[in-house]
């Protein structure tokens, strides 16, 4: 026991030692312009982000991006655990929903720009993709955690005669929980790439605008800013559903 | 495979197989097809299947070419980015401290939108066909770091006491022991690195408007050419089909060999 929590204490020493050379890297690169011109300082792009004049724009921004995000979130999350349920309960046709499913995930999101833009609209065509990223995720993670029920608990249900709709609900859906909870986790990132690309191909509003057309007219802090808005953003994203990946695991395993 | 075989013996028929397998695409090109004609939109908003393969064939020079420099741009990047991974996760396997440091800031830059880095890399190296590899590269680094990482400890129960008792060197160890299991972890983070590696190649063609189908759609989108932009999409799908299917039968191929 002793050993582990000493395993424990080092790694996460050593962890925090990373990220801390990380961000001093980022800080001395941008001091020296080792990178050039377009490499600005840590501490300059933090100054330009909490610039008080500056606050509404990023608030705007933030507000159109991440209701995006949320919305493309909630519709994929939805739409995926309803299919994984769907071809649990009748299975032929699950190989054609699976098929579906890796035929969207290796469609590049720029190619499906193009419908999106027609059937709904420039400003929605982020929270489509989102939901397509997040869709494909959850699916994966829901039917493979439909089946983790073990031999034992399926025959249990069988000999005491519970109906399908009876086993799926006590049995497989919560056996398919934490699969699920590890599937919501991977889920972030995508849907903050699906609402990012998305708001490249046109849109007028979001942190996806910010980054393009910083870019494009030389705005270093305000480009590096939109950037790490979004990476935080995502990455406290990340970080809240890792705990309550551990607390489900925890409870439900 | 025991479903579909089951299926294709009980009805005999190709037919079923085909709707059992794909059903989900073709609900989708029908429900597609059957907006179209109801809803009747002009071409200019949603080109007819028709014309967007006319398009493909009476323009065959530049997709050839457009499309062929993006292939080529994301399997490059996606190999050197594997490369690049694997490399930096072994020489962060030799070291506690190292990898201490590296493998959670790994954890960190596969948890953000990586995607969103693009612009920033863009600026930093400069409107280039060489950008455009740098960004594969660099998002393909990624999983091929924390996967091989992760594997590269997933050791089979038992193995490491076995080679302690043989007396293995550290070196032999890593050669028959360590690297062998960690196979598996690395061809799935080749299958999940490919889409990304065409995406970012076009979004990166996308963004710094140079050459490649990013571009091409680009160009095609600004003069309204709906014909020409779903073209591009075809092609572009084509090329990621192609990169995942590649990926994913070496999967296959390798876990068959390995397990």
């Amino acid at each position: 026991m002793m050993k582990i929590d000493r395993e424990k204490a080092t790694d996460l020493v050593l962890g925090v030692l990373g990220i801390g050379l990380f961000l001093v890297l980022w800080e001395v690169i941008g001091a020296y312009r080792l990178a050039g011109l377009t490499w600005p300082k840590l501490s300059d792009v933090l100054a330009f982000l909490f610039e008080p004049s500056r606050q509404g724009l990023f608030l705007r921004a933030m507000g159109a991006s991440f209701s995006m995000v949320a919305a493309g979130y909630v519709l994929g999350l939805v739409i995926g655990i309803a299919m994984a349920a769907l071809v649990h309960v009748i299975n032929p046709l699950r190989p054609g929903m699976d098929r579906f499913a890796s035929v969207v995930n290796a469609i590049p999101p720029i190619a499906l720009a193009p419908i999106f833009i027609v059937l709904l609209s420039r400003e929605v065509t982020g929270m489509a993709i989102a939901t397509l990223n997040v869709f494909f995720v959850i699916y994966v993670a829901t039917t493979s955690g439909l089946q983790s029920s073990t031999r034992g608990h399926r025959d249990l249900f069988a000999v005491i005669g519970a109906s399908k709709i009876r086993r799926f609900m006590s049995l497989d859906m919560p056996a398919a929980f934490p699969a699920l909870v590890s599937g919501m986790k991977y889920a972030i990132p995508a849907a903050f790439i699906g609402a990012i690309l998305g708001e490249w191909f046109g849109s007028s509003r979001g942190l996806g605008l910010l980054m393009v057309s910083a870019m494009q007219n030389f705005q270093i802090p305000l480009l590096w800013s939109a950037v790490l808005i979004a990476s935080t953003a995502s990455l406290l994203a990340f970080g809240a559903m890792s705990l309550l990946e551990r607390f489900v695991y925890g409870r439900f395993r | 495979m025991s479903q579909s075989a089951q299926i294709r013996r009980s009805s005999g028929g190709f037919f079923l197989t085909l709707v059992s397998r794909y059903w989900g695409v073709l609900a989708v090109l029908l429900a597609w097809q059957a907006w179209v004609s109801i809803s009747g939109v002009n071409a200019i908003v949603m080109p007819h299947p028709i014309d967007v393969l006319l398009n493909i064939v009476q323009n065959p020079g530049s997709y050839w070419q457009n499309g062929s420099q993006t292939l080529l741009l994301a399997a490059g990047g996606l190999v050197m980015g594997m490369a690049l991974g694997t490399l930096i996760a072994v020489v962060a396997w030799t070291s506690r401290v190292l990898s201490g440091i590296l493998i959670p800031l790994g954890l960190i830059f596969s948890s953000v939108p990586v995607v969103a880095l693009i612009p920033v890399l863009a600026r930093l190296l400069g409107y280039d066909v060489r950008t455009v590899l740098a960004i594969v590269v660099i998002i393909s680094f990624f999983p091929a770091f924390v996967f091989t990482s992760a594997g590269l400890r997933a050791l089979p129960p038992g193995s490491e006491d076995l080679f302690q008792v043989l007396g293995a060197s550290k070196w032999r160890r890593f050669v028959h022991l360590v690297m062998p299991s960690a196979v598996p972890n690395w061809m799935i983070a080749l299958r999940l690195a490919a889409p990304p590696a065409v995406l970012s190649a076009m979004v990166a063609e996308f963004l710094m408007g140079s050459s490649g189908l990013g571009y091409m759609f680009r160009a095609a989108a600004t003069d309204f050419d709906t014909a020409q932009a779903f073209g591009t999409s075809v092609v572009a799908t084509a090329i990621s089909v192609l990169c995942f299917t590649a990926a994913t039968l070496a999967e296959t191929r390798v876990n068959q060999k390995w397990k």
